[in-house]
């Protein structure tokens, strides 16, 4: 016998969304649904987990959409691994920050298996398709009793490992925001070895206009308790011409700003000395592809 | 539901039997079906001794996919990648660079070998080494199984090539 065993469950197979939320709402915080399983199954493992129910989503038909629609955005399903963004020419071409995310994003094995909604959903600061989805800027659609809600993605994460998603909700889709000619983006992150969970990721999503900077959007993670968006930081870029001056008094910000903390793959102090140079590296490149 | 009769698809052939439903993948390949060619590492999806292939193509972690969820899906293990008793040019390859030490690793590397190709028959070293990742090796520092990789890219575009055993059915 392999030498872990998962806990005991009983496992709920329905066949459609509204059969998901009447067991959602029938059994509750008793339930965690399944998907692509590379958290929970972890999670059931080291026993953080051990809901009597699991509920699976895969005898849905649908939630598993991707589609991108000018002039409304990119609409990603609950089912949708991250393998599929990297196949989409769409998300290449629209949303460098997100494709260059779920490039990155752990191994082949769990960019095949992972969803994109379970790594928003897993509300940990260092998901790297939450970073560049919070830069992007998103709603989640949420579906429950009464019907579907919207939550934008900046009030999605209420603190760590906790969403504004209620146990009788199931998240069916991602909506990204739309994207212009005029938009540019980027992703990057620190690892030791490729594998390991970012010790730090950074993510930006600007309107241009020629060299000067409309508006900013910077998502960084592993330095609070979720995904933070650095909106001092921002206002530095919003209005301003991208020099060489402007980018370091942005990296100063961002160290000013970020709120992290020593844990096993890396230190506070550490964290906060590369969040600046980091930051002003995003953006260059971002700058250079638009 | 605590227990489900389900039918695998293994290397082009049906199983059904009854598994729990917290049986793992692995578990079931392993234990039930007394396929021990795919091994347990970490358990946790990260060392890649349990890659399978799903549906000829997708390399995942058997140990974090549940039995029942991969009922309808044609799997492949380094079992099914001889054909009437031949090799696979991958296996061929691993072997003629010298590509194995202890072992352990190997039927999750030549699957991923097997899943890189499927995606992209003729990668670039860059494209290769990204492709391991997820799969350790503690004995050979990865080189002459990168070699092993690109001599099988080479092996199956020349030679006359068999589908992977899953893919067959």
């Amino acid at each position: 016998m392999s030498s872990r065993v998962l806990p005991q469950f009983d496992l709920l197979e329905p066949r459609n969304v509204a059969d998901v939320i009447a067991l959602l709402s029938q059994h509750e915080n008793q339930v965690s649904v399944l998907a692509g399983g590379t958290d929970l199954l972890v999670w059931a493992y080291i026993e953080k987990n051990k809901t009597p129910y699991v509920l699976s989503l895969s005898a849905i038909e649908g939630l598993d959409h991707l589609d991108y629609v000018a002039g409304e955005g990119l609409r990603i399903g609950a089912k949708v691994k991250v393998a599929q963004l990297l196949k989409h020419p769409d998300v290449a071409k629209h949303y460098p920050a997100l494709y260059q995310a779920a490039e990155n994003f752990a191994t082949p094995q769990i960019r095949n298996m992972a969803t994109v909604m379970g790594n928003v959903l897993r509300a940990s600061p260092a998901g790297d398709c939450s970073c560049a989805i919070l830069a992007l800027g998103a709603k989640v659609v949420l579906q429950g009793p009464a019907g579907q809600r919207l939550v934008d993605i900046d009030d999605f994460w209420v603190s760590y490992g906790v969403t504004e998603r209620q146990p009788d909700e199931l998240a069916v889709e991602l909506r990204i925001d739309d994207t212009s000619s005029s938009t540019c983006s980027a992703f990057q992150r620190l690892t030791r070895v490729h594998e390991d969970l970012s010790k730090l990721n950074v993510a930006v999503r600007l309107e241009m206009d020629q060299d000067t900077c409309k508006q900013a959007r910077i998502a960084m993670g592993c330095v609070g308790p979720t995904p933070l968006r650095l909106k001092k930081t921002e206002r530095l870029l919003t209005g301003a011409k991208i020099s060489a001056e402007l980018l370091q008094q942005v990296a100063a910000a961002a160290r000013e700003e970020v709120t992290p903390i020593d844990d096993q793959r890396s230190t506070a102090e550490y964290r906060r000395q590369v969040s600046g140079v980091i930051l002003k590296r995003v953006i260059e490149q971002a700058v250079a592809k638009s | 539901m605590k227990t489900k009769m389900i039918t695998l698809c293994v290397n082009g052939k049906d199983h059904r039997f009854e598994v729990p439903v917290n049986r793992t993948l692995l578990q079931a390949l392993r234990d039930d079906l007394k396929l021990t060619e795919t091994k347990y590492g970490c358990g946790t999806g990260e060392c890649g001794g349990c890659t399978v292939l799903m549906d000829g193509k997708d390399s995942v972690c058997s140990c974090l996919t549940l039995a029942v969820e991969a009922e309808g899906r044609h799997i492949t293990t380094v079992g099914g990648m001889t054909h009437e008793g031949e090799l696979h040019p991958i296996q061929i390859a691993f072997i003629e660079e010298g590509a194995v030490q202890c072992g352990y690793c190997t039927p999750g590397m030549i699957m991923k070998t097997a899943s890189i190709l499927a995606n992209n028959p003729n990668p670039t070293e860059e494209e290769i080494r990204k492709g391991l990742d997820g799969n350790i090796c503690r004995c050979t520092g990865y080189e002459k199984i990168v070699q092993a990789v690109r001599r099988a890219s080479v092996m199956m575009d020349t030679a006359q090539t068999r589908k992977v055993g899953g893919m067959r059915a």
